[in-house]
């Protein structure tokens, strides 16, 4: 068991749990148009309404949950949709590797039950709050009030756009998908240390881009990703031998 | 309002693959201490996965899409995450309507 005196800069859990369902609020604006969208297109595509929220609360990753919409077929192809998951899911691995040093000191079980919600959006939000306070110490009540935001407004408007269609028309041509972006981009910033320590973000893009452009399917993700940990490598050597 | 046996299945298969995402990274790493340079190569890699996932907008190659992510970023340097968020949807959505 840990003997935890909970450190000053952490409150209550209830009051990290408010503060982590404020931080999630201003991506209801994204997810609230894209599960109505998601839910709609699903069903138009073959889904029963009660296979759409089985799928978004068990799987609970847009990404792969759009890609399955697309190539769903009744009876579906499993081992295709389980390989495209995996390809655009990938980057989950290095998210929750990133988060590991943080996560050491609560026992694994706990561990296997928070990562079940690990989602682009709660890691974004949970290490950018990690990296903005001093003692770096993971905060359980902030990440599960995100986590509970997220994920009863992502199954329940998935559900609500099997049922009833997409309400609000396609948001997207607006401009609400640039939501996403700008958390990703709000995190980079947090992430910035140098122009020379971003040269692997920059090699990262570049590959993905043309990846996407030239590869068809999620490999862009693996690809750029992996191009990027070669860069990273160099730059970090380099700056070890000027030290 | 039924759920087939085989769509089950798919999805099952679906929600399995993406626990093992969420969860090996920790697997690999835990109970591990990491040299210096491992932690700052480490402290590299999450940027690399993000922009990766975002190319998809910079591939595109559409003038709104672009001007909207340029907006964006300025957005970033300046403002927290609610104002960010919204002007990077307003810019985009305002030049595909100008610019279609």
């Amino acid at each position: 068991m840990q003997t935890s005196s909970s450190p000053p800069e952490l409150g209550s859990f209830r009051t990290e749990f408010i503060r982590g369902v404020k931080a999630s609020l201003p991506l209801l604006i994204a997810f609230i148009p894209f599960g109505l969208l998601l839910g709609s297109q699903a069903v138009q595509q073959g889904f029963s309404a009660l296979e759409v929220p089985l799928l978004t609360g068990l799987n609970f990753a847009g990404g792969s949950e759009f890609a399955a919409v697309g190539l769903w077929s009744i009876p579906p192809a499993i081992m295709l949709l389980a390989s495209v998951t995996f390809l655009i899911n990938s980057r989950h691995i290095l998210m929750g590797a990133a988060l590991t040093p943080y996560l050491r000191h609560l026992p694994r079980w706990k561990v296997c039950i928070l990562l079940f919600f690990l989602c682009d959006e709660v890691w974004a939000l949970t290490l950018t709050d990690l990296q903005s306070r001093t003692n770096k110490r993971f905060s359980p009540g902030f990440y599960i009030g995100i986590t509970v935001c997220l994920y009863l407004c992502w199954v329940i408007f998935t559900f609500i756009g099997a049922r009833t269609g997409n309400l609000l028309g396609d948001l997207t041509r607006y401009g609400i998908d640039m939501a996403f972006p700008a958390v990703f981009i709000m995190l980079l910033k947090g992430m910035w240390r140098g122009a020379r320590n971003a040269m692997p973000w920059a090699m990262s893009l570049v590959v993905a881009v043309l990846a996407y452009r030239l590869i068809p399917g999620a490999w862009y993700v693996p690809l750029g990703t992996l191009a990027g940990i070669g860069m990273t490598f160099l730059v970090v050597g380099k700056e070890q031998e000027e030290a | 309002m039924t759920i087939h046996l085989s769509a089950f299945i798919a999805i099952l298969a679906m929600a399995f693959v993406t626990y093992l995402t969420r969860i090996s990274g920790y697997f690999l790493l835990a109970g591990r201490s990491l040299s210096p340079r491992a932690t700052a190569i480490m402290d590299l890699i999450p940027g690399c996965v993000l922009v990766a996932v975002l190319a998809p907008s910079f591939a595109a190659g559409r003038p709104a899409e672009l001007l909207g992510l340029v907006a964006t970023m300025l957005a970033a340097t300046r403002f927290s995450l609610l104002p960010t968020m919204l002007c990077g949807i307003i810019v985009t959505g305002i030049c595909r309507a100008l610019l279609g």
